[in-house]
């Protein structure tokens, strides 16, 4: 209303004014802006203007002061750019369920083992929503690299990945920046056994001695996410899974980058010829190399509310992390663990406690895939015929449908720790599994360590500093978020009740192109962003040295020497000294890229 | 932690009001006050029970924010670019303890002492109107809070503020702001808007109270101040904050004169107080 050209600026009353309320001043107020905007763009011109998308500093410092750095530098080479903060759940909605982001910055969960690449750039995916490629990324080359490293095991593996990470740092479908330090806090004064295992996954929180009459370990989260929904398969409220790996069991557990069985009690490696036995003989055509491993799970475990774990809920976990209507409707993967299932070719069932399983790849990729959290059959089934049956015409979207993202589906698993209580945005309780295998006398395995503490439970606290000292001064045990790099300083350094934990990381900081839509479809265009990036000065500055810069976004065991940090990137090196952007080089960049300048400084658009 | 931050602010408070009464109310008034009680509980009743429900409300509202608002820092940057970089220019040690004195004690202060002053005058008007205007900031602040998704510079430009930023300086004041408040709601700065009104009023009481009126206005405009030196919120927010208490101290104007309540009240018995309550419910 206050919009309109023709009303007298006069004319307007002030009881109209405060009649349009608190409501219409501020719609109004966006809409005089954009429509500013509209006529300043109408002079002939037509600036080339892109959105970055990231969280608050509130959810991640650094994130946000890479996003400023790159709108800083894409300011000054004349583009029109908008940085745009969106709450943690917002923003993985708009970078991974809706795909409404021009460039995002943040942190990828990756994994223990680089198939993660595989998801994360399989042209299959380019049109799913969920971790599977967000980038919309498609080349058939790409995809035949991506499912050759999949087949491969060992020193042929490690080839074949580099040749994927030479086809990343080629065609930046999105462009790792650095890896943080992984580092945490904890207070020994009541727990025996820190640092046994990773804080982000389950093994961290097993072994765990408390003292006597301590019955609560409490461990301090910078994310409230858990607190209000621990769905297992949701994409935007789950990070690294952390509590997941505590509530559900997997076939395998990672302890120090190996795949260790866990609800299996072992799996033997069928070979070839043993599983082909049947078909070899008809079979002309070369058969695409599989992996089949016979899987024995461990007997008489139970899920939380008592009911066995069989070999049928496995096979059902695996079919349903590649359908998750089990095909009663158009096909609906979740949005988390994709890739896993991918891998997976047949599963035949042998007895109760048996199964065979088939996967399309080397046994480094199967064992990947045993990582997933084995769900109880019986609670999402009637969870999934309860949708289905509620109406005719079913449809789930494909990563935002109920069953992905419901906070009210029983958080039943089998793992270590069950469901106690919860309060949003305060805490997520967790409570001991008495029955769980790990706590039987005759387990044998020295990776099998078993939750010791009678209670766990995630605290929501506002950030890392605050989280420091509430640990340091005995309110708290130890900070399960992984600590913001600008709060490492604050770590006491003399006290003894307080330990320093340092965990090796696989996660890392990176920019992800929406290879979609113009203009970052264009791969001329993503290189000559990546140059706008200086990765050392971000590593150093932004991050304070706990950070190593990346031209790969593998841990350093696989990546290749030609990938391996030296100084600048060796595809796109920045465009510029010490943080400082060199603004001809970059015009330079995008010229070459076919972007060329206006005479007031406005980098043109191409479209 | 919060008890702990509660409390020392309690303490402070606790300290300075009796103090700030003695010097700026005076003990007439406040006898006064004391053996009229009773009759001034009765006339400003409807406003206190507005205010309370307001707060009530205004708390529902904030922990159990509906998912319909706009995402506006964009828009605000666009207009201000990044003009509360400005104080970082003058920023010192001594300033930023100043300033976050002002943010968290300055500010409670001046909500609780203005009330309380205008309790203490014979005539109620004023009283209620004050109230009548927190009410108003309070219930229209909620609504363009729900409205307005925006983050604060400490959110976006965290670089360039590290050095006065509250929460850096003090972890312990984000258990108490994260009590009341969601790091989205900046827009409007009800910091701001509150403290501007408790600056107009004490301008219209500058008659009653001419030493708490030069006092006021100077705690106003540090509390408003500080919620920009701190990072907290942008100058747009803090625009809107003074318009807002504009608007709210015109209501309120309005509003407690025209609907005449003391009249109605007159002409009713003690008992029939609930009658009144009544009306106003309907």
């Amino acid at each position: 209303m206050n919009c309109n050209p023709t009303d007298p600026v006069d004319g307007v009353d002030r009881r109209s004014v405060l009649a349009a309320g608190a409501a219409g001043l501020s719609l109004s107020l966006s809409g005089c802006v954009d429509t500013v905007r509209r006529v300043v763009d109408q002079d002939g011109t037509d600036q080339l203007s892109l959105s970055i998308v990231t969280v608050p500093a509130d959810a991640d410092r650094e994130s946000i002061r890479i996003a400023y750095h790159l709108e800083s530098h894409l300011e000054s080479i004349g583009v029109d750019v908008t940085l745009k903060a969106r709450s943690r759940t917002d923003f993985l909605k708009a970078v991974l369920i809706d795909h409404d982001f021009d460039i995002y910055v943040g942190q990828h969960p990756a994994d223990y083992d680089p198939d993660f690449l595989y998801e994360a750039l399989h042209s299959t995916y380019a049109n799913e929503a969920g971790w599977q490629n967000p980038f919309g990324f498609d080349s058939m080359a790409f995809d035949t690299l991506l499912e050759d490293q999949r087949r491969a095991d060992g020193e042929q593996r490690k080839q074949r990945l580099a040749n994927v990470l030479r086809g990343v740092a080629d065609e930046k479908p999105f462009d790792p920046i650095c890896r943080p330090d992984e580092i945490r806090v904890a207070n020994t004064t009541r727990f025996d056994g820190w640092g046994q295992g990773h804080l982000a996954t389950r093994r961290g929180y097993l072994g765990l001695k408390p003292d006597a009459g301590v019955d609560r370990l409490n461990a301090l989260v910078t994310d409230a996410r858990p607190s209000v929904n621990v769905n297992p398969i949701s994409a935007t409220v789950r990070e690294r899974g952390t509590v997941v790996d505590l509530l559900y069991d997997s076939l395998g557990t990672v302890v120090d980058g190996e795949v260790l069985p866990w609800l299996a009690d072992s799996w033997e490696w069928v070979t070839g010829s043993e599983a082909n036995e049947a078909d070899a003989e008809e079979t002309t055509e070369p058969t695409r190399p599989t992996t089949t491993a016979r899987v024995s799970l461990r007997e008489d475990c139970r899920f939380h509310d008592g009911k066995p774990v069989t070999a049928a809920d496995v096979e059902f976990t695996y079919q349903f992390f590649q359908d998750t209507v089990l095909g009663r409707a158009s096909p609906s993967p979740p949005p988390r663990y994709r890739g896993h299932a991918s891998a997976i070719d047949d599963i035949e069932i042998e007895d109760e406690y048996t199964l065979r399983i088939t996967a399309a790849a080397g046994t480094d990729v199967c064992k990947r895939a045993f990582t997933v959290p084995i769900l109880p059959k019986h609670v999402w089934q009637s969870e999934l015929e309860d949708r289905l049956g509620n109406s005719q015409e079913f449809s789930a979207p494909q990563g935002s449908w109920s069953l992905v993202t419901s906070d009210s589906i029983d958080p039943t698993g089998s793992g270590p720790f069950q469901f106690k209580n919860n309060a949003e945005r305060d805490h997520l309780t967790l409570e001991r599994f008495d029955d769980h295998f790990t706590l039987r006398e005759d387990v044998e395995g020295d990776h099998l360590l078993a939750p010791l503490v009678d209670e766990l439970r995630f605290t929501v606290d506002p950030g890392s500093p605050s989280s420091i000292s509430r640990v340091a001064s005995g309110n708290a045990d130890v900070t399960s978020s992984m600590l913001a790099a600008y709060s490492l300083g604050d770590i006491p350094e003399d006290d003894p009740d307080v330990e320093r934990l340092e965990s090796p990381s696989w996660t890392f900081y990176h920019i992800g192109f929406n290879a979609r839509t113009p203009p970052c479809s264009n791969l001329h265009f993503r290189r000559a962003i990546c140059r706008l990036i200086d990765k050392e000065w971000i590593a150093s500055e932004v991050f304070g040295g706990h950070a190593e810069p990346l031209a790969a976004p593998v841990t350093e065991e696989w990546t290749p020497d030609d990938l391996a940090w030296d100084g600048a990137d060796p595809e796109t090196p920045f465009a510029g000294t010490d943080g400082t952007l060199n603004v001809n080089a970059a015009h330079d960049a995008f010229q070459a890229a076919g972007y060329y300048t206006d005479d007031e400084n406005r980098l043109q658009g191409r479209y | 932690m919060l008890a702990e931050v509660l409390t020392q602010v309690a303490i402070v408070i606790g300290f300075v009001l009796p103090v700030a009464a003695g010097v700026f109310i005076g003990r007439e008034r406040l006898s006064q006050t004391v053996s009229e009680l009773r009759p001034r509980l009765r006339t400003s009743a409807p406003a206190l029970l507005l205010l309370g429900c307001v707060l009530v409300l205004n708390r529902y509202m904030r922990q159990n924010e509906p998912n319909v608002g706009f995402y506006m820092t964009e828009t605000i940057r666009s207009i201000e670019g990044e003009f509360v970089l400005i104080f970082q220019d003058i920023a010192t040690p001594l300033l930023t303890e100043y300033f976050t004195a002002s943010y968290i004690y300055g500010y409670t202060f001046l909500l609780l002492f203005t009330p309380l002053a205008y309790f203490a005058l014979s005539d109620t008007t004023m009283f209620r109107r004050l109230l009548t205007a927190y009410s108003l900031n309070y219930a229209l602040g909620v609504v363009l809070y729900v409205l307005v998704i925006a983050y604060g510079p400490r959110n976006i430009l965290p670089e360039f503020v590290a050095e006065t930023m509250l929460y850096d300086n003090n972890p312990k004041y984000q258990y108490l702001t994260g009590e009341v408040n969601r790091n989205t709601n900046v827009f409007p700065s009800l910091h701001t808007s509150l403290s501007a009104t408790v600056g107009i009023f004490a301008y219209y009481t500058r008659d009653e109270y001419p030493k708490w009126f030069p006092v006021a206005v100077f705690i106003a405009i540090s509390v408003i101040i500080s919620t920009m030196y701190l990072a907290i919120h942008w100058g747009t927010d803090v625009f809107f904050g003074l318009i807002l208490a504009s608007v709210c101290v015109a209501l309120s104007n309005m509003l407690v004169g025209r609907w005449s309540l003391t009249d109605l009240f007159d002409r009713l018995d003690d008992d029939s107080l609930d009658a009144v309550r009544d009306r106003l419910g309907r």
